[in-house]
């Protein structure tokens, strides 16, 4: 059993849409997987969204408060990915679309997500944005910070 | 209490308008006066006071500055250190050890001071380096931070505890003090400029430099300092008369000004002070100009006594 956490916008859920954003997104979306099939739906507000820092640590700790074992994502600044890898949580990157959770999830369990290891933005990258999906920002390139080097 | 020295502190706002010029300077001709001068370097990100009197940094030591240790014996994982951490500095799953995110840790102990079991250890890394040395009758003192380090003000607060420490065991050791600050209006500045008598801001006749010197004004009133102003480059492309105007107009204190000399330039390449006792550049438009800002200082020391 795996659980999946994949930041949302709104009350997040399976037809949410995704939120490029991950310390700052509006909501978290955890999804149960068993033997391939999604087994349970749970949403939760992220609490730290406004914060004038750490949103990405808060963020990550609201991730492992609720088990996930696995993290979706589209922009990860450096102190959410040192967060992230700090937990052992794997980290998948979402395709620069607008997909609502269910067909991440699709994505997900077709293999078709790739795993990362660092950060893909600089540091307060998603403050001040507010909604959208920001249009274009680009989501490659992976300027590798390498989780968990700074203990 | 016998009296300490003055305190001078060099600052401008913006960079490159020779801030680190004046310094080692005006320290040159206090030396040349036979006074007994500690120039103390706050320029912590680019420390290159030493470059320009031509000394080595020597006695390196390092600053170090808090981080959090999570002694796993004593931690009962209740959590309260993460929840009133203000920079979330520590991530804290339920039932887990919180885990210390050092890059954005301030280093204010609250950690350490409200944990019930005492489960938090103090543990240090080094976030910079000072040095101490002593050239041609000038004691230096520099700061330098780490590259990748954030807290450039901890670098400034180390060594003006060190300033501090000379003061009360010896207050008679130095006849002046002076202190070299980085641009900006920002902590490591106003530190500074705090510990001084006397500030000197160095600018420069553009919109930038009239600009910045207004902001680095604003700051050393805020902090009830006098001030004087320093203009460099002076004459360049022949804006002088209209700026010192400009700021006369808003009631802005001069001290003097520096004009645009080869001089200066070529004893600032040779890593040369211009001001030295045997200078090759004795007479010239530049040294003249150093000279009058070095009386006029001397005039206002005097005053402000």
């Amino acid at each position: 059993m795996v659980i999946i956490a994949v930041p949302s916008f709104g009350q997040g859920g399976l037809n949410e849409i995704m939120n490029p954003r991950f310390g700052r997104c509006e909501s978290f979306t955890f999804i149960t997987i068993e033997d391939k099939s999604i087994k349970e739906v749970k949403a939760v507000t992220n609490v730290g969204s406004d914060s004038m820092g750490g949103a990405g640590i808060q963020a990550a700790q609201t991730v492992g408060n609720h088990g996930a074992t696995e993290v979706i994502v589209g922009n990860l600044g450096p102190n959410a990915a040192q967060s992230l890898s700090a937990l052992n949580l794997k980290i998948y990157q979402a395709p620069n679309e607008k997909l609502t959770v269910k067909q991440i999830v699709e994505l997900y369990l077709e293999g078709k997500l790739k795993q990362i290891t660092g950060s893909n933005v600089g540091a307060h990258f998603g403050m001040g944005g507010g909604g959208g999906m920001g249009g274009g920002r680009g989501m490659g390139g992976g300027r590798g910070r390498g989780g968990g080097r700074n203990f | 209490m016998p009296k300490r020295p003055k305190i001078i502190c060099i600052t401008g706002g913006k960079g490159g308008t020779g801030k680190t010029l004046v310094a080692v300077n005006l320290a040159t001709m206090f030396r040349n006066e036979g006074k007994r001068v500690l120039l103390i370097d706050g320029d912590v990100e680019n420390p290159n006071t030493f470059l320009l009197l031509g000394a080595k940094l020597e006695n390196k030591k390092s600053v170090p500055f808090f981080k959090p240790k999570i002694n796993e014996e004593k931690c009962t994982k209740c959590g309260l250190c993460a929840e009133n951490c203000t920079s979330h500095a520590l991530l804290y799953i339920k039932d887990s050890y919180p885990i210390p995110i050092l890059t954005v840790c301030s280093g204010c102990r609250l950690c350490y001071k409200i944990c019930p079991t005492e489960a938090i250890e103090t543990d240090y890394k080094t976030i910079g380096w000072t040095y101490s040395t002593n050239i041609d009758g000038i004691s230096l003192l520099i700061g330098e931070l780490k590259p990748t380090e954030a807290r450039s003000a901890a670098i400034v607060e180390d060594l003006l505890d060190t300033l501090d420490e000379i003061i009360k065991k010896n207050p008679k050791k130095f006849d002046i003090i002076l202190l070299d600050t980085a641009p900006g209006a920002h902590c490591d500045v106003e530190l500074l400029i705090n510990k001084a008598d006397i500030i000197v801001p160095v600018t420069e006749p553009t919109k930038f430099g009239k600009l910045d010197l207004i902001r680095i004004i604003e700051l050393i009133e805020l902090l009830n300092k006098d001030y004087r102003a320093i203009v460099n480059r002076s004459s360049l492309l022949g804006y002088r008369d209209q700026f010192l105007e400009e700021l006369k107009k808003k009631n802005i204190k001069i001290l003097g000004d520096i004009p645009l000399d080869d001089d200066i330039v070529n004893s600032y390449c040779q890593g040369k002070p211009l001001m030295a006792k045997k200078s090759e550049f004795k007479g010239g438009e530049g040294y003249n100009s150093f000279q009058k800002i070095f009386e006029n200082l001397k005039t206002w020391l005097k005053n402000n006594d």
